[in-house]
C-alpha cells in the first residue's frame, strides 16, 4: 500500500451545525474531515452541503460503523457504499476505529475495546486487507478510549498497533485525546504508548476534549482540548514532524468562532513543536 | 475464551440489564476505575446514545409523553427492538410499530400515528431528490403536450392518512406550545410530507384535492383525463380547477414528469 499522502494542515470536524457558516464565510480552516455514516442517504441537506464544502476544501472521511474487529462477516454493501461516497468526494483519505460496534446479531453503535491477543491480531488484519482490497486504497485506523480491558491481552495497545500496521498496511489516525484519557484509565504511561508506534505510519492525528471525573475520564468530545493533552500533541509533534491535525467536538457546540479560536491554538502550539523540532534537528 | 465468545459476553452485557459477573472475570479495571465502573460506562453509553436518536426523530411523541413516560417506553423499545442498521438514522423505524404493541390501544393508536407522522419527515428529509417540475417548465410545455401530461411524486413525499388530530399535537409540540389533547378527526385527512429546496415541508389536504392528485399520480391520469374527471363535480370549471392544482402541487415542488 502506498503511504505517499498529503499533509493537510490543520482540520475541523464537520457538523452540520456549522454548515451555512463554512459555506458563508470561507473560514480559514485547511480541510475537514465528514462522518461517512451522515453522507450515506440518498439525497437531501446533508448531502448538499458536502458537496458545496467539497468544492472548496479538502475532506477525509471518518467512519464508525466498519466495526474491523466485529465477531461478523463484514458488510461489502457498507464498504460498497463507502467506496461510492469517495468517488464522489475525493477525501484525502478514509479512516475508521480499531474496534468492534457490531455484535452477533445486534449493532451496538459504540467503539468497543478489542483484546490484544495474537487471535485478535490477525482477525483483525485480514480483515484490514480485505477493506483495502474493496476500497483500493489503505485504510486508516483510529485508537479508541477504553474503560476495561481483557486480562487476556498478550500485548500492549501500541506493540498491537505496530503489529497490525506491518501485517496489514494500515495507517495510523493517532487520537492524542484518546491515548491521555485511556492512560489516565489503565495507568499506563501515555509518552510510551505514542513514541513506540511505528511513526511512518501515523497519517492523522486527533485532538479533542472529554470529562474528567477524577478517578477515571471519559471521552466526550463536548469540552475544548485540555493542558495535559495538548502537551502530548506538542510532544508528539516534536517527534514526528508535521502531521495533519484535526480539531474534534461532538456535543454542546460552541459558537464556531470558539471552534476556530481553538483550531488556531492547535496551529501555535504545532508550530512552537515544530520550531523546537527543527532546533533540535 | 476465544474472541468470538467474549465479544459475545461483552454484547449480552450491553443488551442485559443486569451484571454478568462471569464476564467481569475476564476484564481488568485501572488504578482508580474498577471494572464495574468501566462496564457500567459502556452499558450508560448504549442506552443514552440510543435513548438520543428517539429523542430527536420523535420529539412530539416526546413531547407529548414527557421525560419519565417516554423514557420507560423508548427502554422498552431498545429491549425489544435493538439496532439492525449501521446507521443510527434507521434506528426508530420501528418504533411506531412498537407503540401499537406496547401501548393500551386508546393510547397506542394517537400515539403511532404521531410517530409515523415524525418518521415521514425523516424518509422525506433524505430521500432522492427527484427532478421536481417547476413553474417554468409548465410555462415552456408547448399546449399540444397539455392533454397528455401525466405526472408523479417526487421521491421525498410520503404521504399519510391521519384518524387523530397528529398535525396539530405535531405543530404544537414544534412551537412549544400548550398540548392541544388528542382528538379523533371526523373525517380522516391525507397528509403529505416531502422536502422541497432542502427543507421539510408537510400539508393536509382536502378530500376533493386529495382524490385528484391521487388519480394524477397513483391512477396515472393525464391531464385531459383529470379535466374529464373534474367535470363531473365542476362542469365547465374543471379545467380552470384542475389548472389551479396542478399549479398549487408544482410549485409546492411535489411533482415531476412521468415519462410514458
Amino acid at each position: 500500500m502506498s503511504t505517499s499522502l498529503p499533509t493537510l494542515g490543520y482540520g475541523l470536524g464537520l457538523r452540520s451545525e456549522y454548515y451555512q457558516q463554512i459555506l458563508e464565510q470561507s473560514p480559514a480552516v485547511d480541510w475537514f474531515e465528514v462522518i461517512s455514516e451522515n453522507y450515506l442517504v440518498q439525497g437531501g441537506k446533508a448531502l448538499y452541503y458536502l458537496d458545496a464544502i467539497a468544492e472548496r476544501y479538502p475532506l477525509v472521511m471518518h467512519g464508525v460503523s466498519l466495526s474491523i474487529g466485529g465477531p461478523h462477516a463484514l458488510d461489502i454493501d457498507y464498504l460498497k457504499q463507502i467506496k461510492q461516497l469517495a468517488e464522489r468526494v475525493q477525501p484525502a483519505w478514509v479512516s475508521d476505529h480499531l474496534c468492534w460496534s457490531r455484535g452477533s446479531a445486534h449493532q451496538l453503535h459504540d467503539l468497543l475495546p478489542l483484546p490484544y491477543t495474537e487471535e485478535s491480531l490477525y482477525h483483525v488484519a485480514g480483515r484490514v486487507r480485505q477493506v483495502q482490497d474493496v476500497l483500493q486504497r489503505p485504510l486508516v485506523l483510529e485508537n479508541v478510549s477504553s474503560y476495561v480491558r481483557s486480562k487476556a491481552d498478550e500485548f500492549t495497545e501500541w506493540e498491537f498497533l505496530n503489529a497490525l500496521t506491518h501485517l496489514s498496511g494500515c495507517q495510523l489516525l493517532l487520537d492524542v485525546n484518546n491515548v491521555y484519557v485511556s492512560s489516565r484509565n489503565h495507568g499506563f504511561d501515555a509518552w510510551a504508548f505514542i513514541r513506540n508506534l511505528p511513526p511512518e505510519s501515523i497519517r492523522q492525528l486527533h485532538l479533542a476534549g472529554h470529562m474528567d471525573y477524577g478517578d477515571y475520564v471519559i471521552d466526550t468530545h463536548d469540552h475544548p482540548v485540555c493542558d495535559p493533552v495538548w502537551a502530548l500533541y506538542q510532544q508528539t509533534l516534536e517527534l514526528l514532524g508535521p502531521v495533519s491535525t484535526l480539531l474534534e467536538r461532538d456535543d454542546h457546540f460552541p459558537p464556531f468562532e470558539e471552534l476556530l479560536t481553538e483550531l488556531g491554538k492547535a496551529r501555535e502550539l504545532g508550530a512552537t513543536a515544530l520550531g523546537r523540532r527543527a532546533l533540535c534537528a | 475464551m476465544r474472541l468470538t465468545d467474549w465479544q459475545l459476553a461483552f454484547e449480552q452485557h450491553l443488551l442485559s440489564e443486569t451484571v454478568n459477573s462471569s464476564f467481569s472475570a475476564t476484564l481488568l479495571g485501572g488504578p482508580t476505575l474498577d471494572v464495574d465502573t468501566g462496564l457500567g460506562i459502556y452499558h450508560n453509553a448504549y442506552r443514552a446514545r440510543l435513548q438520543d436518536v428517539l429523542r430527536d426523530d420523535f420529539s412530539a411523541v416526546w413531547y407529548w409523553l414527557g421525560d419519565d413516560e417516554f423514557a420507560l417506553l423508548s427502554t422498552a423499545y431498545i429491549r425489544r427492538c435493538p439496532s439492525r442498521h449501521y446507521s443510527l438514522r434507521w434506528f426508530g423505524e420501528r418504533f411506531p410499530g412498537f407503540i401499537l404493541e406496547h401501548l393500551i390501544a386508546e393510547q397506542s393508536a394517537p400515539l403511532a400515528e404521531l410517530a409515523r407522522l415524525e418518521w415521514a419527515f425523516t424518509l422525506a428529509f433524505d430521500a432522492p431528490q427527484g427532478e421536481p417540475l417547476m413553474l417554468q417548465d409548465m410555462a415552456q410545455l408547448p399546449p399540444e403536450a397539455w392533454p397528455g401530461l401525466q405526472v408523479q411524486l417526487v421521491p421525498s413525499v410520503q404521504q399519510m392518512l391521519c384518524h387523530f388530530n397528529s398535525v396539530a399535537v405535531w405543530r404544537s409540540s414544534k412551537n412549544e406550545a400548550n398540548f392541544p389533547g388528542s382528538e379523533a378527526l371526523t373525517e380522516a385527512q391525507v397528509c403529505l410530507i416531502w422536502r422541497h429546496r432542502n427543507v421539510c415541508q408537510y400539508r393536509t389536504l382536502e378530500p376533493a384535492e386529495a382524490w385528484a392528485l391521487v388519480g394524477m399520480v397513483t391512477t396515472g391520469w393525464s391531464f385531459s383525463e383529470l379535466c374529464a374527471e373534474l367535470a363531473v363535480t365542476y362542469q365547465e370549471g374543471a379545467p380552470l380547477q384542475a389548472v389551479t392544482w396542478l399549479k398549487q402541487w408544482v410549485q409546492d415542488g411535489l411533482l415531476q414528469r412521468r415519462e410514458s
